[in-house]
């Protein structure tokens, strides 16, 4: 793999993970406020 | 609100800094294009140990003054600075196998440290995981991520002193050391990215946090069912905690 | 009485039920012990048979067998305090918290000292290493070691009393902690056999001193917390 391979590789990873926890954080965060309009 | 706004700032100072790491700094000119990966290595490194910082702290401010919501902060800190130690060895790794050859190299102190430091509060997350009581959690919790955050500087200092008394040429290489082609913008990218790092970091402590806080809520109102329930037929209980 | 003083009293007297509990229960000592011999058997098949290597590797195998054996030992110590409820009965009673924890840590240390003084004299034996011209600075490092072995086991044996999934957890957490202990107990060991060439051997036992201190100073701290629940 070329240098760039590893370069993308790292930043994909990354990024990738900080997008995908911030995603995740968010259906979280949205599915808890429908079910405590439930519960309300 | 203004965690959306702090969310699209951050989103903005990532994509902008990712850019600048890219495409406009040259190579390094010893290590070439794999020097670019130590701008988000670095960053995730320095925020992971921000957020274990927090965890302690928020510990301590829960064994101190008895409010779950310090030990919602340390949660928050601790799963975010998990992932930022993940990113960190990730990065290192990247790293690794193009400028050392090889992805890993125990000589180097700051990959095995920050091994150790996902060992450590993988642990702490598994142990708040395996803790029903939110009371008994926060306390469990806020110790072992006291007596961790003191393990550290203990893991640093030994392992520096392991990796300086095994004179290799492996990483003291001369041709393989840093040598960016533009200092100034080398510094100043990282710092970049840094900053930009440091306000998705913020945005993703809110986030979390808000949903402890929900989270622990929902316990509670278990909790008001369970003994409403208990109190209509009585039922002793030696349930693990 | 001073506090200091019937802190001691206390701590003794806790050190000595659990010894002796522990005494009157042989099986897990024994056992324990066991465990360490088949571990350092095992250590021989898989990195022999030359015994070049293995007697390079010994200072790494002595500690990891002793690590790994530690925590069983820390294990069962502690076992006998959840099973009876012995531990809540303790906490009941109006002594220091750090008393308790230090009569524990001294027990541990107790049960860890002959676990490694035991394993160093079976590494010496199947790895042909001379450990009599260095058996002052050999011994300085197992009592060293087996105090940072019981200060962290008997600190993570409170955490995760009465916790789910206690067997893995227990060496889970005290593991990672104990890193810097095993660095400094294997390099302080190497150094010991080979004489000290580089004048090493101080730098690490420091190493080692510091450790417990630390480790002793927060397991006694927090103990406390983990009693009231």
């Amino acid at each position: 793999m070329t240098d760039a391979g590893y370069v993308i590789a790292a930043y994909g990873v990354i990024l990738g993970g900080l997008g995908l926890y911030a995603l995740a954080l968010w259906r979280r965060l949205r599915g808890a406020a429908r079910r405590d309009d439930d519960a309300a | 609100m203004k965690t959306r706004i702090l969310g699209v700032v951050a989103l903005a100072a990532i994509v902008a800094a990712t850019f600048v790491a890219l495409v406009v700094v040259p190579p390094d000119q010893n290590q070439g294009d794999a020097q670019r990966i130590m701008y988000p290595h670095v960053a995730s490194a320095w925020l992971a140990y921000l957020s274990f910082g927090v965890t302690a702290l928020a510990g301590i401010g829960w064994l101190w003054k008895r409010d779950l919501r310090f030990d919602a902060v340390a949660v928050s800190g601790a799963e975010i600075g998990v992932m930022f130690t993940a990113f960190a060895i990730w990065g290192g790794m990247m790293w690794g196998r193009p400028v050392w050859g090889v992805f890993w190299q125990w000589e180097d102190p700051r990959l095995t440290t920050t091994a150790l430091l996902l060992a450590l509060y993988v642990g702490y997350l598994l142990l708040r995981r395996l803790t029903d009581d939110p009371e008994r959690r926060a306390t469990r919790a806020a110790i072992v991520g006291l007596v961790a955050a003191v393990d550290i500087p203990i893991v640093h200092f030994s392992v520096e002193w392991w990796r300086g008394l095994h004179q290799t040429a492996t990483i003291a290489s001369p041709d393989k050391v840093l040598n960016p082609a533009a200092p100034m913008a080398f510094v100043g990218t990282l710092l970049g990215m840094l900053a930009a790092f440091t306000l998705a970091w913020a945005y993703l402590m809110v986030r979390r946090y808000q949903l402890a806080r929900r989270e622990l809520e929902r316990e509670e109102r278990g909790r008001i069912e369970r003994i409403v329930e208990a109190r209509s037929n009585p039922v002793p209980s030696e349930a693990l905690r | 009485m001073s506090t200091l003083a019937s802190d001691t009293r206390v701590a003794l007297a806790i050190a000595r039920k659990d010894a002796l509990a522990e005494l009157r229960g042989r099986h897990a000592t024994v056992s324990t012990l066991f465990f360490a011999a088949v571990v350092l058997l095992l250590f021989g098949f898989a990195l022999g048979p030359d015994s070049a290597r293995l007697a390079a590797a010994a200072p790494g195998l002595l500690w990891l067998a002793v690590v790994f054996a530690g925590v069983l030992a820390v294990n069962r110590l502690h076992l006998l305090e959840t099973d009876d409820g012995a531990l809540e009965q303790l906490a009941l009673y109006p002594v220091a918290r750090r008393a308790i924890y230090a009569g524990k840590a001294l027990a541990g240390f107790a049960a860890m000292l002959l676990l490694g003084l035991l394993v160093l004299g079976a590494v010496g034996v199947l790895f042909a290493v001379d450990i009599a011209s260095a058996w002052l600075p050999l011994l300085a490092t197992v009592v060293l070691g087996a105090l940072g072995v019981a200060a962290v086991g008997t600190f993570y044996a409170g955490v995760t009393v009465r916790l789910r999934a206690r067997e893995v957890m227990l060496p889970l957490l005290m593991l990672p902690v104990l890193a810097p202990l095993l660095l400094g107990a294997v390099k302080a060991t190497s150094a010991a056999l080979a004489g000290d060439p580089f004048g090493e051997l101080g730098a690490w036992l420091q190493l080692l001193v510091a450790f417990d201190v630390i480790m002793v100073v927060a397991g006694a701290a927090t103990y406390g917390f983990l009693l009231e629940d």
